[in-house]
């Protein structure tokens, strides 16, 4: 290498202009790709603009201001009532006080306590607002199509977390065959929705499926999983774990590796090993780990696509519909892309709100 | 036989059933692919279930190749994730050094715009990026399909990090014996770099190979496609005109590439899809 570099004395470049020099191709992508259409929705979101009309003629786009957004959202005759919908609402409830409890008790990290107590009472807060008599929603699809969005991350995101903290305990250890096991695990991150989809919708095919194959050998009638409404999503659910196990994985067992050996072996003088060991060594050591996995499988499920896109078409019946699906159906089949816009700018917001969590959780830990 | 080791066997036998089970559908894909189309119609569970592919054939591959667009699709995405990997590993190393090493003003202000952009996800901007693309009449480009994720600040950030971590002093040495900053750059902090630009890199090819919405939006005229969207444009009249084993072929022709630089490079994929899963 030293051969390469040549003595030759000249006049120094200030490091200033080299570091502009050195920003600059990345800065101009950055902000003809990402900065400006992200401003350039905000516009699009506040306008009513028919993609076919404004691409014939660019004055078609007429300003609505909020008018797509209170579209989205609100409808008429809207009234608020503690018990709209009592099950969702009380849970939330009693989400937020176990939590605020709890910390008092001082048996849990602040941050996630305030978030579980805010969560909670936006919750209890939101779904107090309904249709009153003679009223309606000026959307009908929109709220379903969140509360199906939100349902698919409650069941995707504790279901990976779980499934990825036990394996990872299980496959804990140094060996060559562990290796193994955790490649195994790993290998179907690696693949593209579409692959991921072609497969789990043959696997789940009435006629044609793996799961009907053996259903018949042991004599049952197969399941019209994909079609039917009681299990629609959760034959998406199962395809999203089985894809996205990796990562948690990965994620838990470079947290257990920060437990030392020691706490483990004195454990064992006192008897606690496997499950023992497990329950109040490892669990309570990898809080920040398991807080961060959760917040990150929110994020990545919130913005589920092709699950739905391509295995159910958001059906039967809209039971599989998500948001994401819902802004590109708007955008590409109904052309409505001002409204689509609207839609997309809403899970920015809830995205920016975990990305920010998620922030504040790995400062956290390095603190 | 301690105790210690007989538990470690029962666990190892313990794990193979969930990991047989997690393998399954990946290797029932493959099975499918090698048997007749006019055998799937009937049963897909001629042998063992269908997981093992008797009767064989290899005509869903050799018909794959012989006409169809899918080798078209393979070469775009191949075009797509090389022109795409390259354009981040540009811009990220630069980007990065210039945050991590150099002194200028307004660094903190960059350094915060940039960070910005990591909250926000691709569904926020595909639409706008989708009216960009139209008025300029760019969609159906290799360039369209690429640049749009060039533009993420998750590499800048990945870079910028290692670049903090290198020691100072190989730097001011260079500098007393005045070598320019372009050079130390290239020779110094490049080589230094590798193992962060591998994990760039493998990152940028997966999501690139993987990448599904934008393509769709992006790239309407089939030969444009490439194969992640192909295969979702398969999907939706598989059984009826393809036939299930082509399909299947192509499932596995579009995961081949991935599934190798797995296989070949598993630390750095494993490291790489942790960094982009839990960073962007």
């Amino acid at each position: 290498m030293s051969g390469t570099i040549r003595h030759r004395p000249r006049r120094r470049i200030a490091d200033r202009h080299v570091a502009w020099v050195f920003l600059t191709p990345f800065l101009i992508v950055y902000v003809a790709f990402l900065v400006y259409p992200f401003f350039k929705g905000l516009w699009i979101s506040l306008h009513h603009w028919n993609l076919l009309a404004v691409a014939m003629n660019p004055d078609a786009a007429k300003w609505v201001g909020l008018r797509n957004y209170t579209h989205l959202m609100w409808g008429r005759g809207i009234v608020w009532g503690p018990l709209s919908h009592p099950l969702v609402q009380l849970f939330a409830l009693a989400v937020a006080v176990g939590a605020g409890l709890l910390h008092r008790a001082g048996r849990t990290n602040r941050s996630f306590m305030i978030t579980l107590i805010v969560a909670g009472a936006l919750v209890f807060f939101l779904l107090g607002f309904t249709p009153g008599e003679g009223g309606r929603w000026f959307d009908r699809r929109f709220w379903p199509t969140v509360g199906n969005t939100i349902l698919f991350v409650a069941l995707a995101a504790p279901g990976t977390t779980i499934a990825a903290l036990l394996l990872a305990a299980a496959l804990n250890r140094e060996t060559k065959m562990m290796a193994v096991f955790r490649s195994i695990f790993f290998l179907s991150q690696v693949l593209s929705v579409t692959v991921v989809t072609l497969i789990w919708q043959i696997m789940f095919s009435p006629t044609q499926g793996l799961i009907a194959n053996v259903t018949r050998i042991f004599g049952g009638s197969p399941i019209s999983w994909l079609t039917d409404e009681r299990f629609a999503m959760i034959a998406i659910v199962i395809t999203t774990i089985w894809w996205s196990l990796g990562i948690a994985m990965i994620l838990f067992l470079a947290g257990m590796q920060d437990i030392s050996a020691e706490i483990y072996e004195a454990a064992a003088l006192d008897n606690a090993r496997g499950w023992k060991a497990f329950w109040y060594i490892t669990l309570p050591n990898l809080k920040r780990t398991i807080t961060l996995v959760v917040v990150l499988q929110i994020i990545l499920h919130f913005q589920v696509f092709g699950q739905s896109h391509l295995m159910t078409q958001g059906g039967p019946d809209d039971r599989t519909q998500v948001l994401v699906r819902y802004i590109y159906q708007t955008a590409f089949r109904d052309s409505e892309i001002g409204r689509a816009a609207a839609m997309a700018m809403f899970l920015f917001v809830i995205m920016a709100v975990f990305s920010a969590l998620q922030f504040f959780i790995a400062r956290e830990g390095e603190e | 036989m301690t105790a210690r080791q007989r538990s470690y066997i029962w666990l190892c036998i313990g794990l193979s059933i969930p990991a047989f089970v997690w393998l399954l559908p990946t290797l029932w894909m493959v099975s499918l692919s090698f048997q007749p189309n006019g055998v799937l119609a009937r049963t897909t569970a001629s042998t063992a279930l269908g997981l093992v592919p008797v009767p064989f054939t290899a005509a869903n591959y050799a018909k794959l190749f012989a006409f169809g667009e899918t080798p078209r699709w393979f070469f775009n995405s191949l075009v797509v994730a090389v022109g795409m990997t390259l354009g981040v590993l540009v811009v990220s190393t630069t980007a990065g050094y210039a945050l991590a090493r150099l002194e200028f003003r307004f660094k903190k202000t960059v350094m915060i715009f940039i960070l910005l952009g990591l909250m926000v996800p691709e569904q926020a901007v595909f639409l706008p990026l989708y009216t960009m693309f139209a008025d300029l009449r760019w969609h159906n480009s290799y360039g369209a399909l690429m640049l749009p994720r060039i533009a993420v600040p998750i590499g800048v950030f990945l870079m910028m990090q290692f670049f903090k971590a290198i020691p100072k002093d190989i730097e001011e040495a260079a500098r007393i014996d005045g070598v320019g900053p372009f050079r130390i750059f290239w020779h110094i902090m490049l080589p230094l770099a590798r193992p962060a630009m591998m994990t760039l890199a493998i990152l940028t090819f997966l999501y690139a190979w993987n990448d599904y919405l934008w393509p769709l939006v992006s790239a309407s005229q089939k030969t444009m496609f490439t194969i992640t969207l192909g295969l979702a444009s398969m999907q939706s009249n598989f059984a009826q005109s393809e036939g299930l084993g082509r399909v299947m072929a192509s499932g596995v022709i579009a995961s081949l590439p991935v599934v190798i630089l797995f296989l070949i490079f598993q630390r750095y994929v494993v490291q790489a899809m942790t960094v982009g899963g839990s960073k962007g």
